[in-house]
């Protein structure tokens, strides 16, 4: 049997920790693709994803059902990709570890796509990456949870805290400095005029 | 990239909500119309569409699964809600019904401190002593109870305990609460912190990895381009040095007949 997010939160609260759990499974990747999207580095992403959903753990007796619980999950997701834009902290550099050896690991992950497929898929995801990281936070923020998470103009406008019109706007500036950017990228230039 | 020289209301809005299917029937079916003689509305919405297009080739690097905050040990050890307090409260509780137990005797008098246990020994006769205070009042003391006083203490203490351990194990939120202490916050964060260390460290050896295989087969294939390419030359050079033999030979014979 699938339960709802709402019939999982209120097993949550009653106690049951499996319920809590089969919400992290469901929301995890959701939640690590925003914040990759917002802040554009992985390992921060990651950080901002957990932390994510042990401040919702530990918030969540406090939680009524005002708003649907994948609202109030982005909600918390996207203040804690603000304050990491805010802060800017610069992650350091990370020494692989003695018992890891990278013969093994490299021959552990053989790929599934030829060289040049995966090297002309990364570099278009690149160019987009890159075209993104030009947009000012909050068109990037509705760029990101119109596109790549499905939310309506009225669900942005309520996560966001900015008037419907407004979500508009800044939809469609970050789109057309996007059209203007990706026109740049031979990769790109083809369909966007 | 064309300019925009289109006055249609609400344009820039009317666009996006039009892209994303957000837009009512009504003005839908106007701003369709619209296109149909607006060149410079048509081809913006083209070239939108071309952006979200490549928008849908972003991907972010794949995610192996979170730890989740409600770890299996939180699960199985139901002790580790119980407050800290109640936790050493009930641990001297335990200590003090063992002494009990193992009829432990502690005085200190003057001839120093004396520790006795066991019940073999002879216990002190259970007499009710009358005593009378200046008041004239009697006082009936229970020798046993003189000799241990902590023994009422604890059994207040215990039924205490065992009324609070009822009233958390009957409401999951004070446990919840509880559980939420800082220390155990600290700890939980602490491991957290400590597998996503881990994590990221196993990530950055397989991306390492990744590259040193990467520059592995652009070796090998370097390797196998020059190799043929030599091949090649000798042949070309074999080639060479066979027709100088031939025109040698052509020309001693020549030489010859003459």
């Amino acid at each position: 049997m699938t339960w709802t997010d709402e019939e999982l939160v209120a097993k949550s609260i009653r106690g049951d920790a499996d319920s809590f759990n089969e919400l992290v499974l469901r929301w995890e990747r959701p939640i690590y693709a925003l914040a990759y999207r917002t802040i554009g580095r992985e390992e921060d992403a990651r950080d901002v994803c957990q932390e994510t959903f042990l401040r919702a753990f530990r918030a969540l007796p406090g939680f009524r059902g005002q708003a649907k619980f994948s609202s109030w999950l982005y909600r918390i997701a996207l203040n804690l990709c603000r304050d990491w834009i805010r802060r800017e902290r610069r992650t350091p550099v990370v020494q692989p570890p003695e018992d890891v050896d990278l013969l093994e690991l490299a021959a552990a992950s053989e790929p599934t796509e030829t060289i040049e497929d995966l090297v002309a898929r990364q570099d278009l995801s690149r160019v987009v990456e890159r075209a993104m990281a030009l947009l000012p936070e909050e068109q990037r923020t509705a760029i990101v949870l119109k596109e790549y998470h499905g939310l309506t103009f009225q669900e942005i406008a309520d996560l966001v805290g900015c008037p419907l019109s407004t979500v508009k706007t800044r939809l469609y500036q970050g789109l057309t400095v996007l059209r203007r950017e990706l026109a740049k990228n031979p990769r790109t230039k083809g369909p966007i005029l | 990239m064309t300019d925009m020289l289109c006055g249609y209301a609400n344009r820039d809005e009317t666009i996006v909500a039009f892209l994303y299917d957000e837009l009512e029937p009504e003005p839908r079916r106007d701003f369709n119309a619209h296109l149909l003689t607006c060149t410079v509305c048509r081809d913006e919405v083209v070239g939108l569409r071309a952006v979200r297009t490549s928008l849908a080739r972003w991907e972010p690097p794949a995610l192996t699964s979170l730890q989740s905050p409600v770890s299996e040990t939180n699960r199985s050890a139901w002790w580790h809600a119980v407050p800290a307090w109640a936790q050493v409260a009930a641990a001297l509780l335990f200590l003090g019904v063992s002494a009990g137990i193992a009829n432990l005797d502690v005085r200190y008098d003057q001839n120093g401190l004396n520790i006795r246990t066991g019940w073999m020994k002879p216990a002190a006769p259970k007499l009710a002593t009358a005593q009378t205070n200046e008041g004239g009042t009697k006082l009936v003391t229970d020798q046993s109870t003189a000799g241990a006083p902590w023994r009422a203490d604890l059994a207040v203490l215990e039924g205490q305990l065992r009324a609070e351990l009822r009233a958390s194990q009957a409401s999951p939120q004070t446990v919840r609460a509880a559980s939420s202490s800082d220390a155990e916050t600290l700890r939980r964060v602490r491991v957290l912190l400590d597998e996503s260390e881990k994590r990221q460290q196993r990530e950055l050896a397989l991306r390492i990895a990744e590259v040193v295989r990467d520059v592995d087969t652009q070796r090998r294939a370097d390797l196998r381009n020059i190799d043929h390419t030599l091949g090649l030359v000798r042949n070309d050079l074999g080639v060479e040095v066979m027709k100088q033999r031939q025109s040698l030979n052509l020309l001693y014979r020549a030489s010859q007949r003459q």
